[in-house]
């Protein structure tokens, strides 16, 4: 926790400062509430207030709208969903999809600020159309892709040209390709993004370090390895970290892309695509709530394993 | 820490309060004095294919000096009903909506809608086709009246047919058997129609097209959706019959006699697909395409005859109405002769009273559009309603999934009437049978 201290100097021991405080602090602290208070109200009202009330709900049966009166039913909406196998199979397609898109997105937008970060003719161009499909609101590019992606459509026109008509899979509809497609819809559209977090860092990398890495007689790609990566560690785990709680709440290319909302045969159904179907296409908020709070606590538990594991250095 | 948790405590509690305050029980009648006491009336309308012919509705009744003016809000039309059911849970329903058919009981049931019997004069009753006040009821009370009823059927190029010698059926006895259908397909596929029959399967599953479009083919296999009584799937969705016809269905799809890439009406109107099943809204677009050549012919018999759908959107008058006389006005407006050929113009439908049904030349002797007004005339052997249950957004929900994964999926037709058929009766028992308020 920050607090607006100016007098700064303690270490944060957690001992008990407020009783050394005069007056002036305790207005300082008046202030700073007051500053707060208005992200704080907001806050409250639509992030706070609502979980709690799914937290609530998961253990009734609400409904959407209903006459019949709401019941506490204790377990029965965690139990329900947890021996449901489309449930497991929603949160399977959410892993099969980080698995894919977190590694190769952040690798792929790395490559691209490296490439746009040259000093070439024509890079500022190179970035800006790196960067458009990003200022493209997702449901609108899944709808063209939809097209691109028919089995008659310009994707399989290409592939076929590549292939010699060997390989033109019938993208949306095969429970294989619909989940590539989506792939690559999605990385195609997120991936400007990070490449700017990334160039942004790459140009903070002192110049000074390549110098001297290549007096001392190091080639382009040790440089990379030894000067750009650890130069840039901290917001490349801010984007690995990013990418993987959007990977995780995908939720618009599945429900817009395949014919049927998360098909077919539910090889696209991700955990968000499963919650909305339950909670609001069949009105039962209370399992549609158990959801939600099961799949915040896989989200919670992945970003503090990662926390852990990749420990951003110095200061951020 | 603790003094934080505490500030909660009066939020929760404030937000719990408005959640229940908005779950009002159903069976809420509109109350009808006679005098209009609001001058101002909210209405909510889908964005379909009538949606240019909603707003001159509109318009012309504010025009038209009822003393009442509408503040009109188009929704589209592919999340209506969800837009309606969280306006619903919110409290903010306007006066009026527009809503699909089959939504009505669960609308009702929950208290959505009220009541029309007080408001409904004797001679606007009697003047509406039974098949609307059949769709407009739950539970014996009448809760919405209809501009237009729906029309479902196969649209061809005749010369197509002609070019394959098949047999053109005069009326909806005369039907095409599902074996003489796949013939007459095979045929054409022959012919050089590579996928001849066009389902609209890009209509996607947003909507409420699968239920209505494919449901028929369970009826005319002599199966239904849910048994109308206990309204539980399990031996009535999943029975022999339904399967076997499902699975006719899929191997057309898997023979390629399915259009199963078209992404728009194309397909039918340049003539690659020269089948076409789908409803009353694509006459004009079809008529202006195929010309003289176009036929309406009804859906293949799959045992029992052939079954189609029926109801459409119809207007209810909200639970947060807070005049009834007022809504009545326009309910009034809507389902008059004139504003009904309006809207039937524009969208092919069938018009809803029988006044405006016998001005329309598209159904007299010899019209275009015939066989839909036959077939409703036949319901509920016909054309069939789809279950009146408060369970329907669970029954659409689980049967157009099932009939993607049987189309797109190929998945094996009994296992996945079996799921669908456990779904709906889960959802069923969840809420207790679902009791008539």
């Amino acid at each position: 926790m920050t607090t607006v201290d100016t007098r700064g100097a303690e270490p944060a021991t957690g001992a008990p400062t407020t009783k050394k405080r005069g007056g002036a602090d305790r207005s300082e602290a008046r202030i700073a509430w007051l500053f707060l208070a208005p992200a704080g109200i907001l806050l409250l009202l639509f992030i706070v207030a609502p979980f709690v009330l799914a937290i609530i709900f998961s253990f009734t049966n609400q409904r959407l709208i209903s006459p019949l009166p709401t019941k506490f039913i204790g377990l029965d909406n965690y139990v329900g969903q947890l021996t449901d196998g489309l449930f497991w199979k929603s949160l399977w397609n959410n892993a099969r999809f980080s698995i894919f898109v977190v590694p190769f997105q952040t690798a792929f937008a790395l490559f691209l600020a490296v490439l746009v970060n040259q000093k070439i003719r024509g890079k500022t161009a190179f970035r800006t159309i790196f960067f458009t499909p990003v200022t493209v609101v997702m449901a609108a590019a899944a709808t063209i892709w939809v097209l691109l992606f028919n089995a008659n459509g310009l994707v399989n026109a290409a592939l076929e040209l590549i292939t010699f008509g060997n390989f033109s899979p019938d993208w949306l509809n095969s429970t294989t390709w619909a989940m590539p497609a989506i792939i690559i819809v999605s990385v195609w559209q997120g991936v400007g993004f990070q490449m700017i977090i990334l160039l942004a860092a790459l140009q903070d990398v002192p110049s000074e370090l390549y110098e001297a890495a290549s007096i001392d007689g190091a080639t382009t790609w040790e440089q990379f390895m030894n000067v750009t990566l650890p130069g840039i560690r901290n917001p490349l785990i801010f984007v690995v970290t990013v990418t993987t709680i959007l990977a995780m709440r995908l939720f618009d290319q599945p429900m817009l892309m395949p014919n049927a909302a998360g098909g077919p045969l539910d090889s696209t159904r991700t955990a968000m695509v499963h919650m909305v179907d339950i909670g609001f296409s069949r009105q039962n908020i209370g399992r549609g709530s158990a959801i939600a709070v099961i799949f915040f606590v896989i989200v919670l538990g992945l970003t503090l394993l990662q926390r852990r594991f990749l420990k951003e250095e110095g200061e951020v | 820490m603790k003094r934080r948790i505490k500030w909660l405590i009066p939020v929760v509690g404030l937000l719990m309060v408005a959640a229940a305050c908005s779950s009002g029980g159903g069976g809420a009648k509109a109350s009808c004095d006679g005098t209009i006491d609001d001058d101002t009336l909210t209405v909510w309308v889908h964005e379909g294919s009538e949606a240019t012919a909603y707003v001159e509705l509109i318009d012309d009744f504010n025009a038209s000096g009822a003393g009442v003016t509408i503040e009109l809000t188009q929704v589209p039309e592919a999340g209506y009903t969800d837009a309606v059911n969280a306006a619903a849970a919110a409290g903010d329903l306007p006066d009026v909506i527009d809503f699909d058919g089959p939504t009505l009981a669960n609308f009702a049931w929950a208290g959505s809608i009220v009541s029309i019997d007080e408001c409904i004069t004797d001679e606007v009753k009697d003047n509406l086709l039974p098949s609307i006040i059949q769709a407009g009821t739950y539970n014996d009370s009448l809760y919405s009246v209809g501009t237009f009823d729906s029309g479902l059927g196969l649209w061809a190029w005749k010369s197509a047919l002609e070019e394959v010698g098949a047999r053109i059926p005069a009326n909806a006895g005369d039907a095409w058997s599902a074996e003489e259908f796949e013939k007459i397909m095979k045929d054409l596929q022959a012919a050089g129609y590579e996928h001849p029959l066009d389902i609209k399967i890009f209509y996607g599953t947003q909507g409420e097209w699968m239920t209505y479009g494919f449901a028929p083919i369970v009826w005319s296999a002599g199966a239904d959706l849910v048994d109308r009584d206990s309204l539980k799937a399990e031996g009535v969705l999943n029975t022999d019959e339904a399967v076997a016809a499902l699975t006719t269905f899929q191997n057309w799809a898997s023979d390629g006699l399915i259009a199963t890439q078209a992404t728009d009406d194309s397909v039918f109107t340049n003539k690659e697909s020269p089948i076409s099943w789908v409803g009353h809204w694509m006459f004009n677009p079809y008529k202006e395409a195929v010309g003289d050549d176009l036929v309406l012919l009804p859906l293949p018999d799959f045992g029992k005859g052939t079954r189609t759908g029926m109801g459409s959107w119809a207007w209810a008058v909200t639970s947060a109405s807070t005049d009834g006389d007022a809504a009545w006005k326009f309910l009034e407006f809507a389902v008059s002769d004139s504003t009904i050929l309006k809207i039937t113009e524009a969208n092919g439908a069938v018009p809803a009273t029988e006044s405006a049904l016998a001005k329309d030349p598209n159904y007299a002797e010899g019209g275009a559009l015939v066989l839909f007004k036959e077939q409703l005339a036949g319901a509920p052997d016909i054309a069939v309603p789809r279950p009146v249950t408060p369970g329907y957004p669970t029954v659409t929900a689980e049967f157009f999934g099932a009939m993607d994964d049987i189309l797109i999926g190929m998945a094996d037709v009994k296992a996945t009437l079996d799921d669908a058929a456990a779904a709906i009766d889960a959802d069923v028992d969840d809420n207790d049978g679902y009791p008539a308020p």
